[in-house]
């Protein structure tokens, strides 16, 4: 009864939004004319949003992409904040505290389970759901749980009934665990909280035993085409790397990103590259990856080209090659997100057959997440796989930014400066 | 007994020597099987290259099982190890503050923090007379809250001072600089254990405190400062492991739970306290460093991996220096006719 008063309420300001607020039926960073999703653009802004984003913004996010999805355009224009002191303020205490209180009034809990926080990636990813919950002065309260990567999945399980007994009424995350914490996401969906994972954390891939299934088991899942990104990784591989081995990296074992696009990479690799060895886990820890890349170096030092998510992890994992010896020559990297450490580092290199080629880090997926729980939660029908278009890109000097706040941070994330600044002050 | 009869059936110095020096066998053994299995499935990893890769890993488990190896001495156990290692490594990088003006007040820092939390469980344990197990549980959950939350405030992937960098991936010999202190640590406590009498003491009062009490020995300050030094080692690991890694995560320390534990199991201390050997267990962390390394040669899957790491666990455990022991002084036994020698808990060469 309660939510649905909440819904109410938030379904009556959505409208008088909209009726102040204009009817631009919004376009796509790249205008594709579609009446289609004008059509869809016009349909959110009945529920509050505009899919009017700054083109500029959206290129900065995901790179030169094209048909993006309507959500995440609305996503983005919200992101387009101008920030003074008191919702930094409050956006560092939320960062900084299990539950935190917007300051809003609103009535609504965002809760985010998170399966560990112990990067730097994680961390911004967190950030930029906090800023983007700021944006919803329906949204009162945040509570946000982080499972610190225990190999225990009860510790993640614990998290999302913790959230569901705190009243949550939404909840995002990246479910680390896989389906090992099914029970207790199916548990908050049966409660009517809807659960959108986002950096596609998909709670076991489908088709995969005991892997539930988004739009049918929960609400929706946010993140790239695993499969299209995986084949997107091995062109690159195939076309731009020297013959030779392939090292596979992938973060926590079992979770669904690295799964998914590992799935596909494999298979398409040709047979001029192949693999190391099986895809290695290493929970996105830097030293896990510097241990694997050691082990693999030792005894083949002509690996030629690297596949990870990971662009931090990747930069620490170079120092294998410094410590055995061998040049960093004739290496292809391809990784999904875009940390500075790596890049700056490749710029200090000056190596013309050192290569990298990168995704788009995703931060802003978690942005994604809490404007779909929104909509779900005014009862609008949200697609059951948000796909976030990806495009790959090799690095430039251009992508290595001497000012940033801190070289750890990816270029594509969108916090601003002034935050990062706050959240890192050491630099 | 009359004191003749004593004499005449007591063990001769060699052979309790040999019988005490049987229970550490079992590593060396198992790593020259480690060599011939990977000199037939995965020779690669028996090449400089990979041994080189060995060596600093094998170094920071090393020295954490040193320290673990005091405390088991005691009759203890320490499960704050990786709350301390992370802890000191955070520290290294958050006082360093990426400066090399600030290396040694960085390095004291961490060393106190953990030395520090030694003291705290050395207080419990030896003091208060607290559950080993549960105590240092306990504190290394507290020690990992405040190192999260120094970490993610100050301290999160930032690298450590560049000098400490450079000098821990420079080498000596043609090894990391890292190698050579873990040998020179390893080599102190050997000669602290075999030629000095508070290490003799030490071992004695860890193989039998109710005596050691009744003779007048402090077997509380024992055991408090067995956690003191521990947490030193812990200390040096973690400031040598960030300085290998540069830019340390909060999740360093993960690995130096059961690692450490495993290693001074497979050295072939006694879990009731007592006996152990250094060099042993120095010989125990670089065997499961390799069978790491053998393994990722090998390709295993990170599951596989952990399966046969859990059974080498358990192997050492079946062929631990107790049974080992029981197992001579059986033979012994048989072959005397006669069932009253004993030389289980001699501390004659018992480390070394």
């Amino acid at each position: 009864m309660h939510r649905i008063r909440i819904i109410g309420v938030v379904a009556v300001l959505a409208l008088v939004f909209a009726a102040c607020g204009g009817d631009d039926g919004g376009g796509t960073a790249e205008p594709t004319g579609d009446a289609e999703a004008s059509a869809a653009g016009t349909e959110l802004s009945e529920y509050g949003e505009s899919v009017d984003a700054d083109p500029a913004l959206v290129e900065k996010a995901l790179g030169p992409v094209e048909d993006v999805p309507d959500i995440v355009l609305a996503a983005i224009a919200r992101a387009d904040q101008d920030l003074d002191q008191a919702t930094i303020d409050t956006a560092m205490e939320c960062w900084n505290s299990v539950e935190c209180d917007t300051g809003s009034g609103g009535e609504l809990i965002m809760g985010v389970a998170d399966g560990g926080r112990g990067n730097v990636w994680r961390q911004v990813t967190h950030m930029e759901a906090i800023l983007q919950a700021l944006t919803y002065p329906e949204i009162g309260t945040i509570i946000s749980r982080d499972a610190q990567w225990d190999e225990d999945p009860a510790v993640a399980e614990a998290d999302i009934r913790f959230l569901i007994q705190a009243g949550a009424d939404f909840i995002i995350g990246y479910p680390d665990q896989g389906t090992n914490i099914a029970a207790a996401i199916l548990e908050a969906e049966a409660a009517g909280i809807p659960y959108i994972p986002y950096s596609a954390g998909y709670v076991g891939l489908p088709g995969d035993e005991g892997a539930l299934i988004p739009g049918e088991d929960y609400t929706a899942i946010v993140g790239e085409d695993l499969c299209a990104l995986g084949e997107s990784f091995a062109d690159i591989v195939n076309a731009e790397a020297a013959p030779g081995p392939v090292g596979i990296m992938g973060g926590t074992p079992g979770n669904a990103l690295s799964a998914g696009w590992q799935r596909c990479f494999q298979p398409a690799l040709d047979d001029s590259h192949p693999r190391v060895g099986p895809a290695a886990d290493t929970y996105w820890v830097n030293d896990f990856a510097l241990q694997t890349v050691l082990g693999w170096l030792s005894t083949d030092p002509d690996i030629t080209a690297y596949a990870y998510e990971y662009a931090d992890g990747m930069y620490t994992a170079l120092d294998a090659y410094e410590q055995l010896d061998v040049p960093v020559e004739d290496i292809t990297i391809v990784v999904r997100t875009d940390e500075q450490t790596l890049f700056c580092d490749w710029v200090d290199r000056n190596e013309p057959s050192y290569r990298i080629f990168f995704s788009a880090g995703g931060n802003f997926q978690s942005r994604v997440a809490v404007t779909a729980a929104m909509l779900t939660l005014q009862d609008y029908e949200v697609p059951a796989e948000i796909i976030v278009p990806h495009v790959m890109r090799e690095v430039t000097d251009s992508n290595c930014d001497p000012n940033r706040v801190t070289e750890t941070v990816s270029g594509t994330s969108m916090v601003p400066d002034e935050v990062l600044a706050t959240m890192y002050p050491e630099g | 007994m009359s004191t003749a009869t004593a004499t005449r059936r007591a063990p001769s110095s060699s052979l309790t020597s040999f019988v005490v020096a049987s229970r550490y066998l079992p590593v060396y053994i198992a790593i020259v099987l480690l060599i011939v299995v990977a000199a037939i499935w995965a020779p690669a990893a028996l090449r400089a290259p990979s041994l080189r890769a060995i060596a600093p890993f094998g170094t920071f488990l090393a020295i954490a099982a040193l320290g673990q190896m005091l405390v088991i001495m005691t009759g203890g156990i320490d499960l704050s190890v990786p709350g301390s290692i992370t802890l000191g490594a955070v520290l290294v990088v958050g006082v360093g503050d990426a400066s090399d003006d600030r290396v040694w007040a960085a390095i004291g820092v961490a060393l106190l923090a953990v030395a520090l939390v030694g003291l705290v469980n050395g207080i419990l344990i030896g003091g208060l007379g607290l559950n080993a197990l549960i105590v240092t549980l306990a504190v290394g959950q507290i020690v990992n809250g405040i190192a999260l939350r120094y970490y993610t405030s100050v301290a999160i992937q930032t690298p450590v001072p560049t000098g400490l960098s450079e000098w821990a991936s420079s080498r000596f010999l043609g090894v990391t600089r890292t190698f050579w202190v873990g040998v020179v640590l390893t080599l102190v406590l050997i000669v602290i254990f075999r030629f000095t009498t508070p290490g003799r003491r030490f071992q004695v009062v860890g193989a039998n405190p109710v005596a050691s009490h009744i003779a007048g020995l402090r077997v509380n300050l024992n055991q408090v400062a067995a956690y003191v030094v521990a947490a030193l080692c812990y200390g040096v690991a973690a400031i040598l492991l960030a300085a290998f890694l540069k830019t340390p995560s909060i999740s360093l320390g993960v690995p130096y739970l059961l690692g450490p534990i495993a290693a001074v199991v497979i050295g072939g201390a006694s879990l009731t306290g007592g006996l152990a050997s250094p060099l042993s267990t120095w010989a125990g962390a670089f065997f499961l460093a390799g069978l790491n390394q053998m393994m990722r040669v090998m390709g295993l899957s990170t599951a596989l991996q952990f399966v046969v790491f859990g059974l080498v666990i358990v192997g050492g455990m079946l062929v631990s220096g107790d049974r080992i022991i029981r197992g001579v002084e059986q033979v012994l036994r048989e072959r005397r006719g006669d069932g009253e020698t004993s030389v289980v808990g001699a501390t004659d060469g018992g480390s070394g």
